[in-house]
């Protein structure tokens, strides 16, 4: 498995030499000319000229793309062409909040859409399990700026269960008082899609021969359920999951814009309004790092679900 | 334990500056940005956010009478208004004395002193080409020796230790500018948070963030930044007696606001907390839920929060069942124009030949303004009809420059000129080529909004209209590189005084402020001559000699003026919007 490891390692390079062409030819294309923003409401060519040079812009795009290289092999992407402050504090200051938002929400997400989809797929085809899919279609069907609006409204405003907004520097605060209505929307906005494919990924499961000899043999409902089923019907949660977690530092736009939580989704819109590319250069790296250190850890995890899935 | 220590920190300010600390740290101001700040260095910044907090935290030589309407400037550090040549070219300020910064490591422990020299500095760093100040547009060729000193700088940093006879200093409290040109408007233009005094050891001992560490002689002091995020001012303990004793206006609120502040020293509010909300539902949720004590009213919650005159919407008293809860609501004008401009050195839409005229002038008479101040803005707008706006010197309200909305006229005018229907019924150009405008335009809501009247405008005259959209920054560059046809744009006044509105169709302009590209000799003639006339009766005539250049030529299709409606909860004592300085925090007071 070191080998393998070793190996996967190796293979990021190419791969975030990939992603660092691709966005710098991107951002170089369509990213927008940052001069313009920073020089004011009144310009002159001197003035472009100048703080272009200052931004580095004046170089080739070659010895651009050097510093870029440089940048991520220190993982130091300087200081914000928006505010001037380093790249690096503005994203500490910001991934706290995004994790603690949308680490709650997946966590509470999955456990509650996990139990709920093991229970309708044990129940499949009754009227609870039909019921369920209709109220998961429904729910499906609706934006999620819609939950977001009505329950900022209703929770927090009409019945006062909430405070409209706000994010504190207490954990603790923050926990309780200000993360569990947007925790709660963000919940109902992502459950019914993740109970809907958790709850294929059970039934596919629960239709196959070794689940019929289990029961031939005796086994009783929960543990064919839980040791069997469960087991390998995580393999498509896992890969889901692991998946989704290098976003849980791009944080959850709307939530945050909405309820005034310094998180990295209003970081990153920021930053592609005001063309501040050492921002955008760091998230868009960071975030293709951890999906490929996910998606490695999601292979180990495979193989510690399974024993037979052979790692090569 | 954090009472104690604010307590303790004022106490010991008292002690030791003798000055008139009187804020209560108990009290603290909440208030929110629909959109993110930059940073707090004067010299770097340009946006109203930034602005918002750097006016508060530094002075500049001049400000203005909190209540006179229309507004008044006042001394502010300075011992009384300038003394003016004659000639409007030589400006002397004499500066009180026992002024002092914030604390801060650069000055070693010790109080350090407002002097003649910061201000010199501080006005030299928006020369510094290694700054480049988006409000050099201010200062460049302005002072004498001033182009000479850039020159010599080049692309490194201004040397400021080197004589300006332009900015200099006559002893430690008295600073002198000497201007090339006559400029009576230059107390206005250094009222500016922008030229608000810093201290040239902090700005070395930081000079590699400058944006974050603001120390100014205002009433507050930047506590915290968390940028993009938040900001949190505290009372500055260095700051000087200031006391409320502002003489009343006519307006109707001023007598309870003087019966509530009156001999008051200010500030009054310990902390305000500066929170950015860019959505509108959460940020009117928050003002009614009281996390919010200041607020503007936003654009959707109009409708419930006003009730509007349906004969008049610009007349809007608040909603009863808000007014009965005691919350304050006042409106006003914003000192600015909106316009859509056309490229002059366009080829389809600009110049000055009789048929381009007319077309320019038959796509102004086809907008429906008055249903997009109806529909967009609530009724919450007037219709601009000449360039300087309502409450900027120099505005004239009996001038009519608008085209009439007629859009039968316009097509008369159209076939009129030439512009005639092909087979397909849309119309071509004289010459027989196909006619199609591009009109720029950002890509989010409130822009499809405005697309809908614009396509609206053109379909009723049979032209063919595509959209160009992008990001502001690259229409920007793209209207400044003379490559888009029409644009609607907004200005906002820098200072209350015409010609900063003006300039925006002076011909050496062009390429810059001047989108339009709009060069008339005899339009530029009159505007560097009304350069050098203090504001009265003799500019206004230039003023509207420029106007009915601008209405013949039509270079502009004039849009409206934004009217902002302001709510502050019942506990905020002594509020008053003013229509230039952004934020009124330090003479307002909260009584929970």
């Amino acid at each position: 498995m070191f080998a393998y490891i070793i190996r996967r390692v190796l293979q990021m390079i190419p791969t975030i030499f990939g992603v660092m062409l691709l966005l710098f030819i991107l951002f170089n294309w369509v990213g927008g000319d940052p001069s313009y923003i920073l020089a004011g409401k009144s310009m002159n060519a001197t003035t472009l000229a100048n703080i272009r040079a200052q931004l580095g812009l004046d170089k080739s795009q070659f010895a651009q793309f050097l510093i870029f290289v440089k940048q991520v092999a220190t993982l130091n992407f300087g200081i914000s062409w928006s505010n001037q402050q380093p790249v690096s504090s503005i994203l500490a200051a910001r991934v706290g909040p995004s994790v603690t938002l949308t680490g709650f929400i997946m966590l509470v997400s999955t456990v509650l859409s996990i139990s709920m989809a093991s229970l309708v797929a044990y129940v499949r085809g009754s009227l609870t399990d039909r019921m369920v899919t209709l109220i998961c279609t429904t729910a499906m069907s609706v934006s999620a700026l819609v939950y977001i609006i009505a329950g900022q409204f209703w929770l927090a405003h009409k019945l006062g269960w909430f405070p409209v907004l706000g994010w504190g520097d207490s954990f603790a605060k923050n926990l309780v008082t200000y993360l569990p209505l947007p925790v709660l929307l963000g919940v109902i906005v992502s459950l019914a899609p993740d109970l809907r494919f958790y709850r294929s990924c059970f039934v596919e499961e629960m239709n196959h021969d070794y689940v019929r000899t289990a029961r031939a043999k005796g086994l009783s409902e929960p543990k064919i359920m839980l040791k069997h089923v469960m087991r390998n019907a995580l393999i498509p949660v896992v890969t889901s999951i692991m998946m989704s977690l290098p976003y849980l530092l791009v944080g959850a736009l709307l939530l945050e814009t909405f309820f005034a939580i310094p998180g990295m989704g209003r970081e990153v819109i920021m930053a592609v309004d005001k063309s501040d590319f050492p921002v955008i250069k760091a998230i868009t790296i960071y975030i293709a790092i951890l999906t490929m250190i996910f998606n490695l850890l999601a292979d180990i995890v495979y193989k510690l679900i399974d024993p037979r899935v052979q790692l090569k | 334990m954090r009472k104690g220590q604010f307590a303790l920190a004022a106490l010991t300010a008292i002690l030791i500056s003798g000055n008139g600390f009187a804020a209560d740290m108990n009290k603290v101001l909440h208030v929110a940005f629909n959109a993110p700040e930059t940073g707090f260095d004067p010299a770097k910044i340009s946006d109203q956010y930034s602005s918002s907090i750097v006016e508060n935290i530094f002075d500049p030589l001049i400000t203005y009478d909190y209540l006179a309407r229309p507004v008044k400037l006042i001394p502010n550090t300075t011992e009384a208004m300038p003394t003016i040549s004659k000639d409007g070219k030589v400006y002397t300020f004499h500066l009180k004395h026992g002024i002092y910064f914030a604390d801060d490591p650069a000055f070693g422990g010790k109080k350090r002193e407002l002097v003649a020299e910061d201000y010199a500095y501080s006005i030299k760093r928006l020369l510094d080409p290694t700054i480049n100040s988006p409000y050099s547009f201010l200062v460049n060729g302005r002072f004498v020796g001033g182009d000479e000193l850039v020159a010599k700088a080049g692309k490194n940093t201004l040397d400021y230790n080197a004589p300006l006879e332009g900015i200099k200093t006559l002893d430690k409290y008295t600073l002198q500018l000497t201007l090339k040109e006559t400029n009576f408007n230059m107390t206005y233009i250094l009222s500016m948070p922008v030229f608000g005094a810093v201290a040239r050891e902090v700005i070395e001992a930081n000079a590699a963030n400058t944006m974050a560490h603001p120390v100014g002689t205002g009433p507050y002091l930047l506590k915290e930044w968390k940028p993009g995020t938040k900001m949190v001012l505290e009372a500055n303990p260095n700051y000087r007696k200031d006391v409320f004793n502002f003489a009343p206006s006519k307006d109707a609120i001023d007598a309870g606001i003087i019966k509530a502040m009156k001999g008051k020293t200010l500030p009054c509010i310990g902390r305000v907390e500066v929170s950015i909300i860019e959505e509108e539902q959460p940020t009117w949720l928050a003002f009614l839920e009281k996390q919010l004590d200041i607020s503007g009213i936003p654009q959707p919650a109009l409708q419930e929060a006003l009730v509007i005159d349906p004969k008049d919407p610009t007349k809007a008293t608040l909603n009863p069942k808000y007014a009965k809860m005691g919350i304050q609501h006042q409106r006003y004008k914003l000192q600015e124009v909106t316009y859509t401009y056309f490229n002059m050195d366009d080829s389809v839409v600009g110049g000055d030949s009789k048929e381009k005229l007319a077309l320019r002038r038959a796509i102004a008479m086809a907008f429906p303004r008055s249903e997009t101040i109806a529909a967009i803005r609530r009724g919450q707008a007037v219709p601009v009809n000449y360039m300087i706006p309502e409450g900027v010197g120099g505005h004239n309200p009996n001038f009519k420059g608008a085209a009439e909305y007629d859009p039968a006229k316009a097509n008369a005018l159209l076939d009129k000129f030439g512009y005639k229907k092909g087979a397909d019924g849309w119309r071509v150009q004289p010459n027989g080529k196909p006619l199609s405008i591009e009109y720029a335009t950002g890509s989010a809501a409130i822009d499809k909004q405005w697309n809908e009247y614009w396509q609206k405008a053109f379909d009723s005259l049979k032209i063919h209209v595509t959209w160009k959209v992008g990001k502001w920054n690259e229409l920007d560059k793209e209207a400044r590189q003379s490559k888009l046809q029409m644009w609607g744009l907004a200005w906002g006044a820098d200072y209350p005084d015409g010609d900063n509105f003006m300039m925006l169709l002076y011909g050496k302009n062009a390429g810059d402020v001047n989108y339009a590209n709009f060069k008339n000799a005899e339009y530029d003639k009159l505007f560097e001559s009304s350069l050098k006339l203090p504001d009265g009766p003799e500019r206004n005539k230039l003023y509207d000699q420029m106007n009915k250049i601008v209405v013949a030529q039509q270079p502009w299709i004039f849009g409206d003026t934004r009217v902002r409606n302001t709510l502050a909860q019942p506990y905020v004592k002594g509020f008053k919007i003013h229509p230039i300085v952004n934020t009124t925090w330090r003479y307002i007071d909260l009584q929970k």
